[in-house]
């Protein structure tokens, strides 16, 4: 009788919690491949920092809720988001036709174009250029599919962008293709890196890619509090400021 | 005669079937025929993703062997020597092979492959394949070097005394005489860790290498069909398990063949 008790207290314990937390303000749990600096990454004191993360919890709190963010890594991201492991992705998710058949855009939030990052003494103006030569990029990234629609290059897929910009550097590779952000990020701001990489071109592209929140297809509850909270922030001039401590005024 | 040894056997290959296990009841034919048959049902009723999941991945098939293979290789190399010097009278190579052994398998093979690849690459650029071959038979020729060690042992003592008395040298007793007999007790092990090896070598997908597991998580990448995409690379690695585990017990049946 006690064990059955006991067995009831817990219950109405567990299912008392979320209904506890439901009256304060919805938490939106976030996840973000935080290997992509300056746009999501993990800092010296183990924090996890950047634009995105800046720009998600900026519109959290237009919004009113809460964010939380979870370092999950790439390859998976999106079966996690569908297995309803967190309620987005806010991690440089590039918004394509093929992702929007499984999964949600919020409105986009970025810009980017594909840059590619070299050996300071390569002569390369396209990626037909490196024909027979090796092309790294990160799986499931638009760089990797960008690599992979040139014929005659080699592409190499790696689980992060770090290990192929390694990679680069040590010279097992002849370029690296990913965001224009984190290509400035490695081959400019690493001290290491900026002395051998340059950025040698961007990959030229007949439209414009554009970075959005995913969530779960269909979930309109999420979707809407993450784009009213990006309306929110565009309009009050906050983006603005979190654009300009991330990358300059520009 | 001793008394009989009781021997448990646990190690991280494959479960050898028993060669005396004649029905169609066991572990191995159920497992074998279920993995057969769900790749083929999978491929016929649904050829959209499971017919191109299946197209996908032979060029990783043949990248899995070819590390399997060379590192086995590279690892039997290693284990001769240093199975030789665990039981060399030579305090210095003893404690050199000793050292080896304690060193590798104290460092999970992960980490192993990152540095060899990635920390080393600083100094030394070894190309992708051939850092996975060298780690795989650097960590593998530690436990290689145990069976090599044990399978010297089993043989008796008796054996050197008399290739010694009749004039063989050190060497000679060694390579002509205890070696040969040793094969019979090493193999089986050796087919055992091949099967293992082969497991293990899924971590090189680490590198960029493009094996089975690689090439399955690029099209899940694209495709977002994880469920399918997973489902086919581990019936897959079961299947080819599979088949070389009845190898290794073929090869096992055909070893005790003598001992009658």
């Amino acid at each position: 009788m006690l064990k059955r008790i006991i067995v009831v207290l817990m219950l109405t314990m567990f299912a008392a919690f979320p209904a506890m937390a439901g009256s304060k303000a919805p938490v939106v749990t976030i996840a973000s491949d935080c290997t992509w600096p300056p746009m999501e990454f993990v800092n010296k004191d183990k924090q996890i920092v950047g634009f995105s993360v800046d720009l998600m919890k900026a519109c959290g709190k237009a919004a009113g809720y809460e964010v939380k963010i979870k370092n999950v890594a790439w390859d998976g991201i999106f079966a996690g988001l569908a297995a309803g492991k967190y309620d987005a992705i806010c991690s440089s998710v590039t918004i394509n036709e093929k992702r929007k058949k499984v999964m949600d855009f919020s409105a986009p939030y970025f810009a980017v174009q594909q840059s590619v990052v070299t050996n300071k003494a390569s002569d390369a103006k396209t990626l037909a250029d490196f024909k027979g030569k090796k092309l790294g990029a990160q799986i499931g990234t638009t760089g990797y599919f960008a690599i992979k629609a040139v014929d005659g290059v080699i592409p190499k897929s790696y689980d992060e962008i770090g290990l192929a910009m390694e990679d680069l550097f040590n010279g097992r590779l002849a370029a690296v293709v990913c965001d224009d952000p984190i290509a400035a990020d490695f081959a400019l701001q690493q001290e290491d890196y900026a002395k051998k990489l340059k950025i040698a071109f961007v990959v030229k592209s007949d439209k414009a890619e554009y970075l959005g929140v995913a969530v779960q297809k269909g979930n309109k509850e999420i979707l809407n509090l993450i784009d009213k909270g990006l309306k929110a922030v565009r309009a009050d001039g906050t983006y603005d400021k979190i654009k300009a401590k991330w990358f300059g005024s520009n | 005669m001793t008394e009989k040894q009781v021997k448990i056997e646990v190690t991280d290959g494959a479960s050898i079937p028993d060669s005396n296990d004649r029905g169609i009841f066991n572990a191995w034919w159920v497992s074998f025929i279920g993995a057969v048959g769900i790749i083929a049902y999978l491929i016929i009723t649904k050829p959209d993703p499971y017919r191109d999941i299946l197209l996908f991945v032979p060029d990783g098939i043949v990248v899995t062997f070819e590390v399997t293979i060379c590192s086995i290789f590279g690892a039997l190399f290693i284990g001769l020597f240093t199975g030789l010097g665990r039981i060399s009278s030579n305090k210095f190579i003893n404690l050199v092979a000793s050292t080896y052994v304690e060193v590798v398998r104290g460092i999970p093979l992960l980490v192993q492959l990152f540095y060899i690849y990635y920390a080393m690459g600083r100094v030394l650029q070894v190309p992708d394949m051939l850092s996975a071959i060298i780690a795989m038979s650097v960590c593998y020729g530690a436990y290689m070097g145990e069976v090599f060690r044990a399978g010297i042992e089993s043989i008796d003592a008796g054996q050197t005394e008399a290739a010694r008395s009749l004039g063989f040298n050190k060497n000679e007793t060694m390579f002509l005489v205890i070696l040969p007999q040793a094969w019979r007790t090493i193999l089986p092990p050796v087919g055992n860790e091949f099967i293992a090896l082969l497991k293990d070598s899924s971590l090189v997908s680490i590198l960029a290498v493009a094996d089975i597991l690689r090439r399955g998580r690029e099209f899940a990448a694209e495709s977002f069909q994880y469920f399918e995409t997973y489902t086919m690379i581990a019936l897959l690695y079961l299947l080819i398990t599979l088949i070389l585990s009845k190898g290794v017990s073929h090869m096992e049946e055909r070893l005790n063949h003598y001992d009658r």
